[in-house]
């Protein structure tokens, strides 16, 4: 009834920017022009009909009553009927279509920003505060979304009812209409202030109930804190404080509402005083009907309710369009790791080979310099350097989540930027330091490495590393859904399903960021074996934490400053008496103290 | 409070003079039609043309009042309802907030508070609505019963179906918010495991997952427009029947002479008059019923005792030195599987024990049990010789410091945290407190230092600087008796060492109860308590222990698993620096020394 919408000021589209954001949306219609250009037929039909009541009502006291002629007023009844359902067959008709279309169009925004957002690297990703991404694709839409159930039409047939009841009321008496005229200055004027106020109210509002849900969640996620210091006077006295100025909020919103109505009112009931009043005289003068009269008390509310309406759905007009035009603007974000026009399937196995590799994220300082370094077929190569050394970006690299900045990594001999992405992905995969999970059931956790892959495949790739028993104790085995980012599976089992996930992958080279977070124990050792059997045969490069891992590796990189420092065994580094052999040192010495 | 039936009383008086004023328009149109403009007195015209106005004025002023009055009441009743609940779920017991939902209490709190406000903004708005219905029904009736029965005939369907319409409109826009909310889901886990997305190249499977969400969402909300298209266009068509009947009838009527124009437009007017309080009729009748849902939901809530509360003749904890004594206790969470059974302890004053034990084995239950968390199912728990029931809670709490295993801070200062237990505290004992917990130093490299917020709107801190702080906040409140439940767990072990030495000093004087796996920790004990399926299986110091018992050795070892013994000190600092958290893989964070990133 009383829709609230609003948009902040640097959101506000100018004129410029509202044109481009039209003849965008109108690009994105294009499947749905013919739909829509019938709805707008639908909604003049429509508005003619709403105006063709009062019309009737006219025609039937001027030509019937008046004139005593009885045919000509039931004329008027039939045809005040016919209007009647040919306004309710209008109405139907277009609020299906423009649901239809709207929907349409939001089902389409949606999956295309989705499918664009996929497309966009680790870069954007590194950029973009998450939040923020998926804010696009919520709040941003949802803004539309409101619009586009009821709004639209609202506004569109809200506009048209004032344009045509305009020009109909003059057809009938311009002078009468000039009347109704008066008050129409007051009535814009009271709308425009009206519609900044409400916007401004609205805001508030809106952050206070931000404000006040925050306090709330955190009164009761931190209630146990709060028990164990007896805060909760205070944080009782807090919380109220903060509800305090939602309600204030709330107020200031109700009272403006509560002197606009009033103009609107007035508007309508004050013009009928005046068609009454000088219409009345008019009669007498024989300048109009008392048809015409009657007409226009009747028509009044045609012409001030939608100023009202519009006034109304403009703030949420323009919130949609701040919205779409963030949309269109991350459409238009350039892919920074697109696939090159003819690129080639990587080879099954290969060298991998790191050539004069230099790389900075964005205009930064380079992370990684003039890094060279061949990595056998099957060979383990363990990373070991300080935090922001850049041991995670040369991996990252060899995975291309980035393009070098200079040089260039190559797999069996290809330029892994004249890969296609679906054969870089296949051959090289990365095992991040958490298992992420999604909803889903665990199988079909599993199973984000390789869309197509069946059941008895999935179950395979659990097997051959061993965690397959682990999930089958579960109420629903490996059915079983993890629900909220998997509450209900350890550190280590979500471990395990990443780990799974390789090995249905089964890539030729395997990127592996070492957990250093602590798992529970019963996992640690499930997870080292599965481990152990998922790098068997692969080219694998391990960013190490632990002292035992880059034992085990057949060559240890060390990483430091953004230079490949050292490269050798374990042992050569460690007798060397180098980097490495301090890093050792601070191991072996952590291991004594406890 | 503000007396609310004052309130109400006055919105419903205002909503009537309202009524007065709209009500009279029509009637007063027909008067100057019939008794001037067809009579041609302009005197007369020109007199109800005034009063039309006056009415118009007294209408216009009023249905401003009308809704400020509807709204003014619904807000505040809105409002306090609020304070209460979130004073109740204050006063409710942990085990009630442990079976509750955070989301589930949130949305009492908010939507259906939400819908019972809707509901009691509408009580003054319906009185008044229900009064202009009935006052045109007896003037239409009045003027021609059967003209009015034709005119207003088809109006009560407008009500039904105006009634079905919001109830079945309701649950489809439900379940447009539900569908809604599983896209943004998608959407959500996409963008944070995007690294999981990318690494094994799954955007097709993303994208496939949320093309068909993104179609549930569609035919979610098609269902709510087909609903819209199926009763919207008929609750605008049945007004008009009726205008087409008084036209039909009644222009036959003021024909023969048996009812005056004025009286025929009068009637158009009414009926028009009438389609809005008759929709908000039909709504209203949907409307309470899901208030009624939801006031259930917001009163099972404010109906749930607390069980945690004051005995009726509280003994006042005597001042002593902390001791603590477990006799026989049993204990079971919410009546489930006995966690204790049997537990007997007794922590002499000053002394600390470190209880050790495997995942499940009951130690951090003994540690809520002492501040009253939980009420015991059998023996007893006493702080200085008095039974924790017997004492008034606050004495309880006040006695013992907890630092949770898991780290809650509130989004305010850093200061404002460690104070929390007395947010008198001066400066200097903020700052001593967070010293002995060794959380000075990196508070101090923060640009606002000790003003720093932290939380949702400030700096997000590792996970053990957050520890440290909690560790802080303890010691502020100078309890005595501490619990250490895994404090240290997240916080690196470098530092730990630093925080032990300063513990030392912390443990002076008051009792301490540490829960640990690290050897180090557990060596700051005077003794070990080893606890194994709920009940104590072995004390002594750690050394002892380790001669004697091979569970003891045994739970060391798996412990020792999870150790950060083989990590480098680079790598504790990049754990420091939160590298395990989604998104916190920016190049910023990168950066050796990154203690702190800020987020949004």
């Amino acid at each position: 009834m009383w829709s609230m919408a609003g948009v902040s000021e640097e959101d506000q589209l100018d004129r410029e920017a509202a044109t481009r954001v039209l003849r965008r949306i109108w690009r994105f219609l294009r499947p749905y022009r013919l739909q829509l250009r019938l709805a707008l037929a639908l909604i003049v039909v429509y508005t003619l009909a709403t105006l063709g009541g009062p019309y009737l009502v006219k025609r039937g006291i001027d030509r019937g009553i008046k004139a005593g002629d009885a045919g000509a007023l039931d004329a008027a009844v039939i045809a005040y009927l016919v209007v009647a359902a040919l306004g309710f067959l209008a109405n139907r008709f277009q609020v299906v279509l423009v649901g239809r279309v709207g929907e349409g169009f939001l089902r389409d925004l949606r999956v295309r920003v989705f499918d664009h957002l996929q497309r966009l690297s680790m870069p954007f990703y590194d950029r973009e505060k998450a939040g923020v991404v998926v804010s696009r694709m919520t709040s941003d839409v949802d803004s539309l979304q409101e619009l586009v159930q009821m709004g639209l039409l609202q506004f569109v047939s809200s506009a048209l009812l004032i344009v045509l009841s305009v020009v109909v009321l003059a057809i009938v008496s311009w002078q009468l209409m000039l009347i109704c005229l008066i008050p129409l200055p007051f009535v814009i004027l009271a709308s425009v202030k009206f519609q900044r106020d409400s916007n401004r109210a609205y805001l508030s509002v809106r952050d206070r109930i931000g404000m006040m849900l925050s306090s709330l969640q955190e009164g009761i996620t931190g209630v146990r804190v709060i028990q164990a210091y007896t805060r909760e006077d205070v944080e009782v006295g807090r919380f109220g404080r903060r509800n305090r100025t939602l309600y204030d909020a709330h107020m200031r919103s109700v009272r403006i509402q509560a002197w606009y109505l009033p103009v609107i009112e007035l508007a309508g009931l004050g013009t009928t005083a005046l068609v009454v009043g000088i219409g009345g005289w008019m009669v007498t003068r024989d300048i109009v009907t008392v048809g015409t009269i009657a007409f226009f008390v009747l028509s009044l509310s045609n012409l001030f309710e939608p100023v009202q309406q519009l006034s109304q759905l403009f703030n949420q007009v323009q919130s949609a369009g701040a919205g779409l035009n963030k949309l269109f603007g991350l459409l238009d974000t350039a892919v920074d790791i697109p696939e090159r026009p003819g690129a080639v399937d990587l080879p099954p196995s290969g060298v991998v080979e790191v050539a004069a590799v230099s790389f900075a994220y964005g205009a930064g300082a380079p992370v990684l310099r003039d890094v060279d370094l061949a990595i056998e077929p099957g060979e383990r190569l363990a990373l070991v350097g300080p935090t922001g050394a850049g041991k995670s970006t040369l991996a990252k690299l060899i995975a291309r989540l980035y393009d070098p900045t200079e040089g260039r990594i190559t797999f069996g001999g290809v330029d892994l930027r004249d890969a296609t992405l679906a054969s870089l992905r296949q051959r090289i995969t990365v095992v991040p330091q958490e298992g992420f999970l999604f909803n889903g059931t665990i199988r079909n956790n599993v199973r984000i490495a390789r869309a197509g892959a069946t059941d008895a495949e999935v179950d395979a790739a659990m097997e051959v590393i061993g965690v397959r028993e682990r999930f089958l104790g579960l109420a629903d085995g490996l059915d079983t859904e993890v629900r909220e980012r998997g509450t209900r599976l350890s550190a280590g089992e979500k471990q395990l399903v990443s780990l799974a996930r390789a090995a249905l992958a089964d890539p030729a080279v395997l990127v592996l960021d070492e957990a250093t977070s602590s798992l529970d124990p019963g996992t640690e050792a499930l997870v080292e074996r599965a481990l152990e059997r998922l790098m068997e045969g692969r080219t694998v490069v391990v960013i190490a934490h632990r002292l035992a891992t880059s034992e085990r590796a057949d060559r240890v990189g060390v990483v430091d400053e953004g230079r490949l420092v050292e490269l050798g065994t374990h042992a050569d580094l460690r007798d060397a008496g180098g980097r490495y052999a301090a890093l050792y040192e601070t191991w072996v010495r952590g291991l004594a103290r406890t | 409070m503000r007396s609310q039936t004052r309130g109400i009383a006055i919105g419903v008086l205002v909503g009537l003079v309202w009524t007065v004023g709209k009500v009279s328009v029509p009637k007063l149109v027909q008067l100057a039609i019939d008794h001037g403009i067809e009579v041609r007195d302009q005197g007369a015209i020109t007199r109800w043309a005034l009063i039309i106005g006056a009415a118009g004025v007294l209408s216009a002023t009023f249905t401003g009042l009308r809704r400020y009055y509807a709204f003014r009441e619904a807000r505040w009743s809105e409002a306090v309802l609020r304070d209460r609940m979130f004073a109740h779920l204050q006063r409710l017991h942990f085990s009630f907030h442990d079976e509750a939902q955070t989301g589930q209490l949130m949305s009492r709190a908010n939507t259906d508070l939400q819908q019972v406000q809707n509901f009691i903004v509408l009580i003054p708005l319906t009185i008044s609505n229900g009064v202009t219905v009935l006052a045109v029904t007896v003037i239409l009736v009045r003027t021609n019963w059967l003209l009015a029965l034709l005119a207003l005939g088809t109006l009560p369907l407008v009500n039904v179906f105006a009634k079905r319409f919001s109830t079945r409109l309701h649950p489809t826009m439900v379940a447009v918010q539900q569908e809604s909310a599983e896209l943004a889901g998608v959407v959500e886990e996409t963008v944070s495991g995007v690294r999981v997305v990318k690494g094994f190249g799954a955007e097709p499977t993303q994208q496939a997952r949320l093309a068909k969400e993104a179609d549930d969402l569609y035919e979610a909300a098609m269902e709510a427009t087909r609903i819209r298209a199926r009763y919207w266009p008929a609750l605008e068509l049945l007004p008009n029947l009726g205008l087409v009947a008084v036209l039909a009838y009644g222009g036959h009527l003021v024909l023969d002479g048996r009812l005056q124009l004025g009286e025929l437009v009068a009637f158009n007017a009414y009926v028009v008059l009438l389609i809005w309080p008759l929709r908000m009729l039909g709504m209203i009748v949907a409307q309470s019923q899901r208030a009624a849902a939801s006031a259930q939901r917001v009163h099972e809530v404010l109906a749930t005792e607390p069980v945690i509360v004051d005995p009726p003749r509280p003994v006042a904890l005597p001042p002593g030195g902390g001791e603590v004594r477990f006799e026989q206790v049993r204990f079971g969470y919410g009546g489930g599987a006995t966690v204790l059974d049997g537990f007997d302890l007794v922590v002499a004053p000053g002394e600390s024990v470190a209880l050790v034990g495997a995942t499940g084995s009951g130690k951090s239950t003994v540690a809520k049990l002492i501040p009253r968390f939980y009420d015991v199912d059998g023996g007893r728990v006493c702080i200085d010789g008095v039974d924790v029931r017997q004492a008034p809670v606050r004495d309880v709490r006040r006695a013992v410091g907890l630092v949770f295993e898991e780290t809650f801070l509130f989004s305010d200062s850093i200061a404002n945290n460690i104070a929390f237990a007395d947010p008198d505290a001066s400066a200097q004992a903020i700052e001593r407190a967070a010293r002995l917990a060794g959380a000075d130093e990196f508070i101090r490299q923060l640009p606002e230092g000790y003003a720093a917020e932290i939380g949702e709107r400030g700096y997000s801190l590792s996970g053990g600087q957050r520890q440290r702080i909690a560790i802080a906040r303890a010691i502020l409140a100078d309890p005595r008796i501490l619990i250490l439940d895994d404090a240290t767990s997240a916080v690196d072990p470098t530092k730990e060492h630093e925080i032990r030495d300063a513990l030392t000093e912390v443990m002076k004087g008051r009792t301490t109860i540490v829960i640990a796996h690290r050897p180090a920790t557990i060596a700051l004990a005077d003794r070990v308590v080893l606890v194994d399926r709920g009940r104590v299986a072995a004390t002594g110091t750690h050394d002892e222990l380790l001669a004697a018992s091979a569970r003891y050795r045994s739970v060391l070892a798996a412990a020792s698993l999870t150790s950060d013994a083989e990590r480098t000190d680079a790598e504790r600092a990049s754990d420091a620096a939160g590298a395990d958290v989604p998104g916190a893989d920016v190049p910023g964070a990168d950066v050796p020394g990154a203690d702190v990133s800020v987020v949004d």
